[in-house]
């Protein structure tokens, strides 16, 4: 056996070769880094295109209208203004004409075409704020139409960026916060939507599906955790759970749409039926994070709870439970988090109706922020871009809250026992 | 509410008992505390009468309108079960304040009786289950004994709520199942599964017009359109993105990078999909195709098979990133030093080492990840496009499955049409392919974590 | 600084010289001044009880303890009278000239051929197949393996049994021609007849490489090595010939440690 001799480490090859290593050395770490970069990156690519784009939805372009109320074509008893029918009384005093009118009367011919069609609502607002402006002439900011709003924002038609500019060079256009985008609902003019109704559906259908999949979520994981005996019928129940978690989330949108509508005939679009679709989808997720919550939880306090003679259902509600409730809690919110943002399954049992009213209870037509944005995007017209943007910043700004929850709740109570 | 109320009455009296009971007898006596045997007695009272309740609401408004049609103002009714059903509905609806006036004048006479006999059975229906409630109360109350082991029934029935509720994954699995294979046999009667599972063309419309089922259902150009997205593009993006991620957030990065970009990633998987969906529609989709037109492709259309497949890939990277971190984790540090010790550097021992030696677990992670992507819905049906193309192209347009189930099944429905049964088939599909690679995943990463523990 | 008994033993051409090194995890110091040298033409052991810094103060002598974050070396470790700890000294280079056995085998789960040419093939030490061959069987001759594997050079190494699994890793080491072999307990987790095939190839490989081995097994100690060290509480106690180390041993500690007082 021949011997070779140790390694030249000092030859000039070797030296290029260790160099020409650390150079891949660095360029695969440097790999690494552009990986979570561009990553990062794309995230907050999304963000800031999704705020640059939705900011603009919360306001709105406002045109700034002098109304002589003393010299207009309507009859108001003050009287009337105090009581709960104002809106009505006013609506029926002439108020959207007087409003018009006073446009045409300062812009020109077509001027009430620069406003929204609501934009006597403005007017109302106004007057029951301070019934003594009926007698006096005053300047009053109210909303444009879509046209003009989307030339303030140099997107509209060659006509109305014209209109537009005349008007700017009155000085009287100004820009306000669009409050109604948050307390209306949905509408066919972008100038006039609102997620109000949306976010209420939301509400509702998370409502349900908390209702529903929290109790059965905790349940099951306390029996599989605790009392489930190691039968074939048990691990039928594991793999269900597992298959139910990964299962797509149409498939549950399906099984709603044959179970809980063909077969059930339960009413259909309603938050109901919603929230039990995503209380089915929800349920895997809070049983998984339940039974690593209560698992968790170190055998020595179950056996000294037992050894004081707490029977196996005390132990549990007793001691158990409470230790492991803020686990769950995590495994919920993140879990309701994940079905907040879901759509897939709701589209598939009819919540994507156009509902113009807020929904009054579970069983009424509604639409969930998801669905609306998905609705708006699909609008033809321009004006939907912004509100749409606008409507996942409301969403996301709800998501990370629900997730920042998530996380101070682990912080807070994670335990190393 | 009422019922609620007896209920805490019925725990209060019998607690109050059972601790008169627990004074009296000898010290040790009692079985159970007090507590118990109340609880034992509400549930007597609550339980029966709940379920009657559950019951009664069923039954009630056949029995409602069946007493109706013996009213001598339904006699005028028409004879047809169409109409019929129509008019009575609206009589209902006027006697329960939904509506305000009718429109078919043989209603109006019908409210009234409506009403009255409404009225009728909801009364019947309260009385008869606060007498259940009365009755079960009593016959719990009277089982009381210091012996009685109220506690051990208490808990059983606990037991019982608990196996019940884990009993319901099993039944949504088997809801699932049983119908999607229901509508889908329906649909096979229709239409002949090989065309469905081997045909090339797809075009439900044209079955819905009438031109017959027999080549419009052919879901070929759709499961490529979903492979190509999901499997492929997507992948693409999400497996070079998350394992290097992983690899640099494990091995080079420091604690405090870490501890900041590990979340940050995280928060890729927690936007929803419509928000990806209206993004690659809105941003991306049009960027790729006048980058495809600037650089010379032909068909390149505003809702592209890349778009998609990109932002997907984007949504996957964290999913990604996070098995290939348990998997590395999971190669012991004795590999990892051993390979040091020869003198390796850092990228050569993940190269050559650490990350063959994760590779099961890495491949796991990798179908886990692609079955996510082959359901993945919104992201499709907003910048994947509808047309079902047999290409190769990322630039054009591609449908996929699950944007086809949205798009047979949203819109006014006839719920019996092959178009929409269809869209059953296509979920029974997707189901057992994301089941088996689910599967095969997580036995894959099982066998992987037993070899080194 | 070294103690005179250490001055009469320093031998002609050591290959490996520790002054005064301490190592720090964090604000624990793990070893306090331990002056030391090994000698090329013997094999040193270190011995003590478990937690003295015996491990540590080994890894510290190719820099495996860099891979600790929190870990701080301060004195000096020469290789060839190059300061190890110096940055003109690469690691890469290092850890190839001073190689590393574990306490638990540890191959990569590959062919027993490509464990062997790992370290080879990164250093770049072989250009052709049939070189790489060579190299391959030499090492594995060397470890005592090639008997027992030449027939099934490509199967796992992770398929041998433990005592093989270690001589691979013996040989793995041996493949980059390192001129130091630190061997951190090697046989600890090996049965009665592996551990003795291992000390016999430890006493072939004597001459030829520098060997350094960690061991908690005091008979081991005085079966394979000339030069045994005693370390305590992360000092070096006592270091001298092994015979006379555990016959005629000068310090209280040693005696009580070798007579089993503590341990």
């Amino acid at each position: 056996m021949t011997t070779r001799n140790p390694t030249d480490w000092k030859s000039d090859v070797m030296r290029r070769r260790i160099a020409r290593r650390y150079g891949a050395e660095r360029r695969f770490r440097l790999l690494g880094l552009a990986a979570v970069l561009v990553s990062a990156g794309f995230l907050a690519f999304l963000l800031i295109s999704m705020v640059g784009n939705g900011i603009r939805g919360f306001t709105r372009t406002e045109i700034l209208v002098p109304i002589d109320f003393s010299t207009a074509p309507m009859v108001v008893d003050p009287a009337t203004l105090k009581g709960a029918n104002a809106d009505q009384a006013l609506a029926n005093a002439g108020l959207p004409n007087v409003t018009n009118l006073a446009a045409i009367a300062a812009f020109g011919p077509k001027g009430d075409e620069l406003l929204s069609p609501n934009a006597w609502l403005t007017v109302r607002d106004a007057i029951k704020a301070d019934p003594s402006i009926l007698g006096k002439k005053e300047t009053l900011a109210l909303p444009s139409s879509t046209a003009i709003d989307l030339a303030a924002k140099s997107k509209g038609s060659p006509e109305a960026e014209a209109a537009y500019a005349k008007l700017a060079q009155a000085n009287a256009v100004s820009t306000g916060f669009n409050a109604s985008f948050l307390t209306a609902s949905d509408a066919t003019d972008p100038t006039q939507v609102g997620i109000w109704g949306a976010f209420k559906g939301s509400l509702l259908t998370m409502l349900v599906t908390l209702a529903l999949s929290f109790p059965v979520g905790v349940a099951t994981a306390l029996y599989l955790e605790e009392y489930a005996p190691k039968t074939w019928w048990t691990d039928i129940i594991e793999v269900s759970i597992n298959n139910l978690a990964a299962v797509p989330s149409i498939i549950f949108g399906l099984l709603g749409l044959s179970i809980f509508l063909n077969l059930l005939d339960f009413p259909r679009s309603a938050a109901l039926v919603g929230g039990m679709t995503l209380a089915l989808m929800t349920m895997p997720v809070i049983v998984i994070a339940g039974r690593n919550a209560i698992k968790a939880v170190p055998p020595s306090i179950r056996d000294a709870a037992l050894g004081v003679g707490a029977s196996p259902v005390q132990v549990v509600f007793h001691h158990v439970l409470p230790l492991a409730l803020p686990g769950i809690l995590t495994g919920t919110i993140i879990g309701m988090a994940r079905a907040l943002g879901e759509t897939a399954p709701l589209l598939m049992i009819g919540m994507r109706a156009f509902i113009a009213t807020p929904p009054g209870g579970v069983t009424d037509p509604a639409t969930v922020l998801p669905v609306q944005i998905f609705l708006w995007s699909d609008e033809v017209s321009k004006g939907f871009v912004e509100k749409t943007s606008a409507a996942i910043i409301v969403l996301l700004a709800f998501l990370l809250a629900m997730n920042g929850l998530a996380i101070y709740l682990r912080n807070k109570f994670e335990k190393r026992w | 509410m009422l019922l609620l109320g007896l209920a805490v009455v019925a725990w209060v009296v019998a607690r109050a008992r059972a601790t008169r009971l627990q004074t009296a007898a000898p010290k040790g006596a009692m079985h159970s505390l007090p507590s118990y045997h109340g609880w034992y007695v509400a549930l007597w009272a609550l339980l029966p009468a709940c379920l009657f309740l559950a019951v009664w609401t069923n039954v009630m408004p056949g029995l409602v309108t069946g007493s109706v049609l013996e009213n001598p103002a339904a006699s005028a009714l028409p004879e047809d079960s169409f109409s019929r059903g129509a008019i009575l509905a609206e009589a209902r609806a006027i006697a329960q304040g939904k509506q305000a006036a009718a429109f078919n004048p043989l209603a109006q006479p019908l409210v009234q009786p409506y009403r009255d006999a409404q009225s009728r059975f909801a009364t019947g229906g309260v009385i008869l289950s606060l007498i259940l409630a009365f009755a079960g109360a009593a016959y719990a109350f009277t089982r009381m004994r210091t012996d009685f082991r109220a506690r051990t029934r208490v808990e059983r029935l606990v037991m019982g709520t608990l196996l019940l509720a884990s009993l319901i994954a099993i039944i949504t699995t088997v809801g699932i199942v049983a119908s999607l294979l229901w509508e889908s046999l329906r649909f096979f009667s229709m239409v002949n599964p090989i065309d469905f599972l081997f045909g090339t063309k797809w075009s439900p419309q044209s079955a819905a017009l009438g031109y017959g089922n027999d080549d419009a259902f052919g879901a070929v150009p759709l499961f490529w359109g979903t492979i190509f997205i999901g499997a492929i593009i997507a992948m693409a993006v999400a497996i070079p993105l998350g394992l290097m991620s992983a690899i640099y957030l494990t091995q080079y990065a420091s604690s405090t990078t870490r501890k900041w970009m590990k979340p940050i990633l995280e928060v890729l998987a927690g936007v929803p999909t419509v928000v990806y969906g209206y993004f690659a529609a809105l941003t991306i989709a049009p960027a790729l195709r006048d980058l495809a037109v600037g650089v010379g492709i032909h068909g390149a259309s505003s809702e592209s098979a890349l778009a998609a497949g990109l932002v997907m890939g984007v949504m996957i990277i964290p999913f990604v990133s996070s098995m290939a971190d348990d998997s590395i984790a999971a190669v012991p540090q004795a590999m990892r030093d051993g390979s040091l010790a020869m003198g390796a550097t850092t990228s050569e021992t993940i190269k050559r080492v650490l990350i063959p030696a994760a590779l099961p677990g890495v491949v796991g992670g990798v179908l886990l990840a692609v079955s996510r992507a082959i359901g993945e819905t919104m992201i499709v049906v907003m910048a994947a496009g509808l047309a079902a193309n047999l290409t190769l192209n990322p630039f054009s347009s591609v449908t996929t499955v699950t944007t086809q189930i949205v798009q047979l099944l949203t819109g006014d429905q006839e719920f019996d049409s092959a178009k929409t049964l269809a869209a059953f088939a296509l979920g029974l599909v997707l189901f057992i392919v994301t089941l088996l690679l689910n599967i095969v995943a997580l036995r894959v990463v099982k066998k992987y974590r037993e070899a080194y523990e | 600084m070294l103690t005179p008994e250490q001055e009469a033993l320093k031998p002609n051409n050591p290959k490996m010289t520790a002054r005064d090194v301490n190592v720090f995890y964090g604000q624990k110091q793990a070893i306090k001044q331990v002056s030391i040298d090994v000698d090329m033409d013997n094999v040193t052991a270190f011995i003590g009880p478990s937690g003295c810094g015996k491990s540590t103060f080994l890894r510290t002598m190719n820099r495996m303890n860099d891979t600790v974050a929190s870990a701080r070396v301060e004195g000096e470790i020469t290789l060839d009278g190059d300061n190890i700890y110096s940055p003109s000294m690469d690691v890469v280079q290092l850890r190839a000239r001073v190689g590393m056995v574990f306490q638990k085998p540890n191959p990569f789960p590959k062919s027993i051929y490509e464990n062997i040419a790992y370290g080879p093939r990164i250093h770049g030490l072989a250009s052709a197949k049939a070189d790489m061959d060579v190299i391959v069987e030499k090492s594995l001759r060397r470890a005592g393996l090639w008997d027992e594997v030449k027939d099934r050079l490509h199967d796992s190494g992770t398929a041998l049994s433990g005592g093989q699994q270690q001589r691979l890793c013996i040989g793995r080491a041996i493949a980059v021609e390192p001129e130091v072999i630190l061997m951190d307990e090697p046989c600890s987790a090996l049965d009665p007849i592996a551990t003795a095939k291992i000390e016999e190839l430890i006493h072939e490989l004597r001459g030829r490489y520098a060997i350094v081995i960690v061991t908690h097994n005091m008979q081991q100690a005085a079966r394979v090595s000339q030069r045994t060290a005693f370390f305590h509480l992360g000092t070096l106690v006592e270091y001298g010939v092994t015979s006379d180390i555990f016959t005629n041993p000068r310090q209280e500690r040693t005696k009580d440690y070798i007579t089993g007082r503590y341990g």
